[in-house]
């Protein structure tokens, strides 16, 4: 117990208090922005998409050949990128994915198969050494103690604008009413008017949008390679656990969970004991309340 | 086809089966004998957990507990290999009659998602269990059962006893009135219970036969590779052998077996393309369940029936399965 | 009177807030057809769950036979002689009749793992009169032409015959039927209530779950009628249906004002 307490010591230190908060929200934020494009392909489609790692990838990838290579200013450079990687997977939804719509069993197993031609077809591309994305900013924060890198709090900002468009976008658009409709009850929406196909078209599109987000500003905290999108995928699993699968507010009260324990318990103990951590919660979860802390049972 | 050209068949495929590795010395083929012959031992016990309406992604845990098991045992306390193999057996049982009774609570997919889970968390507490397990490096110089053992041609016959004995357990629990119940449990479970079916019981013993199996492929694959390390039992190979299930037809044993044969033959016949090994898989998994979810049992069938319809006469009335007369 | 086959004393389920079963209490006695009658909501369908293990209760004893069996599970049940149907989901849609029987004869099937694994003499036994009884059943039932036919490709009414055929096949002494009429025609309803006073000619009691107050008057020896949960009338037919109280819960007050 004593030595429990005395690693938590350390986080009374105004320094690391700075960097485990502002990495509790930066990793929150990008964890909410994976699950809750994963959430809405289950919630409306009823999809488990076991490759949703790979669109962050790929929206790193993007990010990295955009600044390194075009050499675009990176304000320019992510938003083109994560929406060419949209735009490009609606490929791969019109060959791939719409054959596993409302097929959940299917859909599990089948897009794993996805998500391993994705890796290694990356990994045939990019071969496996690690990048690194040019950081956005090299100047640091500084308030007294604390001391915070700009890009971090750079990242901080994207994602809660994104976040926070999102919110706008599913609460107040038709797109997203429609889509709340759909995430309900398929059939009834249908009734009601709602083009299922484009419904679903949109829905994709968003899910990718955020998880490519997701993925670069992963890229700005981690190396990139063609297997960055395995860690992001699990997190998006515990996550959406955690909130509940289909649900919303599940995905962001799920993200915030997962990203702060990762940042305190990964701080003071070590990385294995924050997994333990998080598994350990998430499977206890499952046994007694696997429609998470948001979600309602299915009768 | 009569029940003479049925045994005829089996006994020509037994004898097959025997005297092959005796045709060649081709060590490398022996390899690969061995390997399918181990791999069908987790492809069909896991195949007995699917029957339930259950499909695991931890199997490669409880290979995990079976190898550790049997290894350690060998090595730190210098025991004979069959008591490593005991051990190695009844440590993946334990695991499983401890776990069991909670997790076949849950359907569907959060069945998968806890059993993925649990088999990230067994991995990590390998890795993280330096002092007993070798943690990430594992552990070397596993020794064989016996010095006869050394040789791939040896470790065939070995493989292909227990091999023999477990697919045969496997076919027999299936083909009894306890395979039965489990159809009734797949098909129907609230139903099945309203039969007179003791469902959570019926589930909790296959579970613990079939991860008592995997731990007895676990121990056989960790004396036979001499090494042994936590990436052999990451969700991967797990997954592998629900691809297996999957491929060759998740309604039959010998699917299971199929599948079996196609994920340790290919890599072997793309040898050298590593990557490209991964994306054929990727793209086989992807088109069997978009468009056949019944896999290669279900697509002989249908290609059979097709068959017969064209070798009918036209206006003749083509028999269907299952048809009174 | 003799020991009752069925004994249901004072059960009661609470969901949360909700009471949706209160102190029920019945007897059923060898060779009885009781039905249980009530509008949509009245509690009936949780009541036969409580009886035959699918829920618990949260008070209240079930006795069969003498013996305790409150909360035991379903297949424990069927050991002890209860069985039931459902209303939806009655048969295993992708067999055939006879296999669909046979599973259901599970507990006359089952010889024990060991022995089933060996096919022990025992085992051989168990199967083979098993397999007598089963062409029984479907003989009795009038099934014996659709033996081999998968159970999806039938008539509704038929499925629903076989459902009750499963449970017959566990050689009960008691079946409850929830709804077996429900969603059939008239004709079909008729050959339901033909089959069910058969059953009852085979020695085996019978609880009828229904909400149509004509099926079960003309079928039911007595008959309890619920409302939310309650029992609001319990006797014969005849008694049952110029019950006041009864008649104003189906058709409302001013119905029951206008026959006075």
């Amino acid at each position: 117990m004593l030595d429990v307490l005395s690693r938590l010591d350390i986080l009374l230190n105004p320094t690391v208090l700075g960097q485990v908060v502002v990495n509790g929200i930066s990793l929150s934020a990008i964890y909410i922005l994976v699950a809750l494009g994963f959430t809405l392909l289950f919630g409306i489609m009823r999809v488990v998409n076991f490759a949703h790692g790979e669109f962050a990838m790929l929206g790193a990838f993007a990010f990295y050949h955009l600044t390194k290579d075009f050499n675009w200013p990176w304000m320019i450079a992510l938003p083109v990128g994560v929406v060419g990687v949209a735009a490009a997977s609606l490929f791969l939804e019109w060959l791939v994915f719409r054959w596993f719509y409302q097929r959940m069993f299917e859909s599990m197993i089948g897009l794993l198969g996805l998500n391993m031609m994705l890796i290694y077809g990356g990994v045939l591309i990019w071969d496996t050494h690690e990048r690194n994305i040019p950081a956005v900013s090299q100047d640091v924060f500084m308030a007294g103690d604390v001391i915070i890198p700009i890009d971090r709090l750079i990242v901080v900002v994207i994602a809660l604008a994104a976040l926070a468009a999102f919110y706008v976008f599913i609460r107040h658009t038709r797109a997203g009413l429609a889509m709340r409709a759909a995430a309900q009850d398929v059939e009834t929406a249908e009734t009601q008017g709602v083009d299922t196909r484009w419904i679903y078209r949109v829905a994709f599109f968003v899910a990718i949008l955020l998880a490519a987000l997701a993925g670069s500003l992963w890229g700005q905290i981690y190396a990139v390679s063609p297997h960055l999108g395995e860690r992001p995928l699990m997190m998006a699993f515990i996550v959406v656990i955690l909130g509940g699968m289909g649900s919303i507010p599940g995905a962001a009260l799920g993200g915030a969970l997962l990203g702060f324990t990762e940042s305190v318990v990964g701080t003071a103990f070590g990385a294995a004991a924050s997994a333990f951590l998080s598994f350990g919660v998430v499977i206890l979860l499952l046994v007694f309340r696997p429609w998470g802390i948001l979600g309602t049972p299915e009768s | 086809m009569t029940k003479a050209t049925k045994t005829g068949l089996w006994a020509l495929g037994g004898i097959a089966l025997v005297v092959w590795p005796w045709l060649t010395e081709d060590k490398f083929l022996h390899h690969v004998g061995v390997l399918i012959l181990l791999t069908a031992i987790g492809a069909s016990s896991l195949h007995l957990i699917v029957r339930t309406g259950h499909v695991s992604l931890c199997h490669a845990a409880f290979m995990a507990f079976g190898a550790y098991g049997s290894v350690l045992t060998v090595m730190r306390l210098g025991l004979p290999w069959p008591v490593g193999l005991l051990v190695g057996t009844a440590a993946a049982a334990s695991l499983a009659a401890m776990i069991g009774p909670i997790v076949l609570r849950l359907t569907g997919k959060y069945f998968v998602l806890i059993t993925f889970l649990i088999g990230e968390v067994v991995r990590m507490a390998i890795v993280e269990n330096v002092a007993l397990t070798g943690g990430s490096n594992g552990i070397f110089n596993v020794p064989p059962p016996a010095e006869i053992f050394l040789s791939n041609r040896a470790y065939y016959y070995l493989a292909l006893a227990f091999a023999v004995l477990s697919i045969g357990l496997c076919a027999r629990i299936l083909g009894s009135e306890f395979g039965r119940a489990m159809n009734a449990i797949k098909d129907g479970e609230r139903l099945a219970e309203c039969s007179g079916v003791p469902v959570v019981r019926f589930k909790v013993m296959v579970f613990i036969i079939a991860c008592a199996l995997a731990g007895m492929q676990g121990s056989l694959m960790a004396h036979y590779n001499k090494v042994l390390s936590p990436e052999n039992f990451s969700g991967i190979i797990s997954l592998n052998l629900v691809v297996m299930n999957v491929i060759g037809g998740m309604s039959s044993l010998a699917g299971a077996l199929i599948g079996t044969v196609f994920m340790v033959m290919l890599p072997e016949l793309l040898r050298g393309w590593v990557n490209l090994q991964q994306i054929f898989f990727g793209a086989i998994l992807f088109a069997t369940m978009a468009f056949m979810p019944g896999g290669i049992i279900e697509a002989a069938r249908r290609i059979g029936a097709l068959l017969r319809t064209v070798r009918a006469p036209a206006g003749a009335p083509v028999a269907r399965p299952g048809a009174a007369e | 009177m003799t020991t009752p086959l069925l004994k249901v004393e004072l059960l009661s389920k609470r969901f949360g807030g909700l009471q949706a079963v209160a102190d029920l209490s019945y007897e059923v006695g060898d060779r009885e057809i009781l039905g249980i009658i009530g509008p949509n909501g009245a509690g009936k369908t949780t009541a036969v769950n409580l009886v035959s293990g699918v829920i618990e209760p949260t008070s209240g004893r079930v006795t069969l036979m003498g013996r305790e069996v409150t909360g035991h599970k379903p297949h424990l049940l069927v050991e002890s002689g209860l069985v039931r149907t459902f209303q939806s989901t009655t048969v295993f849609a992708g067999s055939t009749v006879r296999e669909n029987l046979k599973r259901g004869a599970f507990r006359l099937l089952y010889p024990g793992f060991l022995a089933t694994l060996l096919d022990t003499p025992k085992a051989r036994a168990a199967r083979q009169q098993t397999e007598a009884h089963v062409e029984e059943v479907m003989h009795w039932l009038g099934l014996e032409r659709v033996g081999d036919q998968v159970a999806s490709s039938l008539p509704y009414g038929i499925q629903k015959v076989l459902g009750m055929g499963i449970g017959l096949a566990a050689k009960p002494r008691i079946i409850l039927l929830d709804e077996p009429a429900a969603g059939l025609s008239a004709e079909e309803t008729d050959h339901v209530r033909d089959t069910i006073r058969l059953v009852r000619e085979r020695g085996i009691a019978v609880v009828v779950i229904d909400h149509n107050m004509r099926f079960i008057t003309d079928l039911c020896d007595r008959v309890l009628v619920m409302a939310q949960g309650r029992e609001l009338a319990h006797g014969l037919p005849k008694e049952v249906l110029s019950n006041p109280a009864v008649i104003e819960a189906y058709l409302g007050k001013r119905y029951a004002k206008a026959q006075h």
